[in-house]
């Protein structure tokens, strides 16, 4: 099981935390065309300020915490609304400072584009 | 040589494969609920990644009326149809595909899904206090309960 690790502080006179909650990889597509590299995953229930995304050496992570819902009187579960966590390995050639995301309907979608360095270029062959 | 095909295959076993481990622990347990360990591979071989049932719902009774709550990512107001007739409450609708058009697919695992499920609620309810809200894909059908299904306090009285 995935469990994501946080440390939070309450007080200073007292101990760190080690707060454990369950999480779960959501679903993903993964798209590619000439300009950019496209992950879409499915996050319902999460709100778009409680939706993390990190680029870090290579790594893209993508955290959503779900807001609580009804609590009381659960007759039937099918499902237990945990959040979402999942990593992924970017290959080299993306423009990091341009990576963009947007959330609707509990689907998000992160761009992340291609260095121009890596698109694929036409060259013009000039006349001697 | 080995075709990459087949390697991507086995990775996407590998990936399935930590999914239901994961899922295994995260699923609540169920009354109905086949060995655990059984369903984690008597599927394995199906070609669809899409859950058996979707969407998957949770019913609360909060007291005075019942709600139910289901994951629709991807789906809008419009394209949720919900009807209640007595007491049996159905949801049907479409995911339709969202692939953007011009890429290539690197990976799937949302599939477009055609979905109907019908439920026999506990009780009847008010259908004119019945309210449905889609919000960030959680849906979330709030269904007073019908006068008579109310929780009711039953005076005790000395004699």
């Amino acid at each position: 099981m995935s469990n994501e690790t946080s440390i939070q502080t309450h007080r200073s006179d007292a101990p760190e935390k080690l707060e454990q909650k369950p999480t779960t990889a959501p679903f993903v597509d993964i798209y590619e065309n000439a300009d950019e590299l496209l992950v879409v995953a499915d996050m319902p229930g999460v709100a778009k300020d409680q939706v993390a995304i990190n680029f870090n050496k290579g790594q893209l992570t993508i955290e959503g915490r779900r807001a609580p819902t009804t609590s009381t009187g659960l007759l039937a579960a099918e499902y237990r609304p945990v959040d979402f966590h999942r990593a992924f390995l970017v290959p080299q050639g993306i423009d990091t400072e341009k990576i963009s995301a947007e959330l609707q309907h509990g689907v998000l979608r992160v761009h992340l584009p291609k260095s121009a360095s890596l698109k694929p270029r036409q060259i013009a062959v000039k006349a001697g | 040589m080995a075709r990459w095909t087949d390697i991507d295959r086995t990775l996407d076993m590998m990936d399935e494969l930590r999914r239901r481990m994961d899922w295994m622990f995260t699923e609540p347990e169920r009354g109905r609920a086949r060995p655990a360990f059984r369903a984690l591979f008597d599927d394995m071989e199906r070609p669809a990644r899409a859950p058996s049932a979707w969407p998957a719902v949770n019913l609360f009774d909060t007291g005075n009326a019942l709600v139910l709550e289901a994951d629709v990512p991807g789906l809008s107001e419009k394209e949720i149809y919900l009807s209640i007739q007595d007491d049996v409450l159905t949801l049907k609708g479409e995911r339709k595909s969202d692939a953007p058009q011009g890429y290539t697919a690197h990976r799937r695992e949302r599939a477009p899904i055609q979905f109907a499920r019908s439920f026999s609620l506990p009780c009847r309810v008010d259908l004119e206090k019945t309210s449905a809200v889609v919000k960030d894909g959680l849906l979330t059908v709030t269904m007073a309960k019908a006068p008579e299904a109310q929780p009711r306090q039953i005076q005790v009285q000395a004699k």
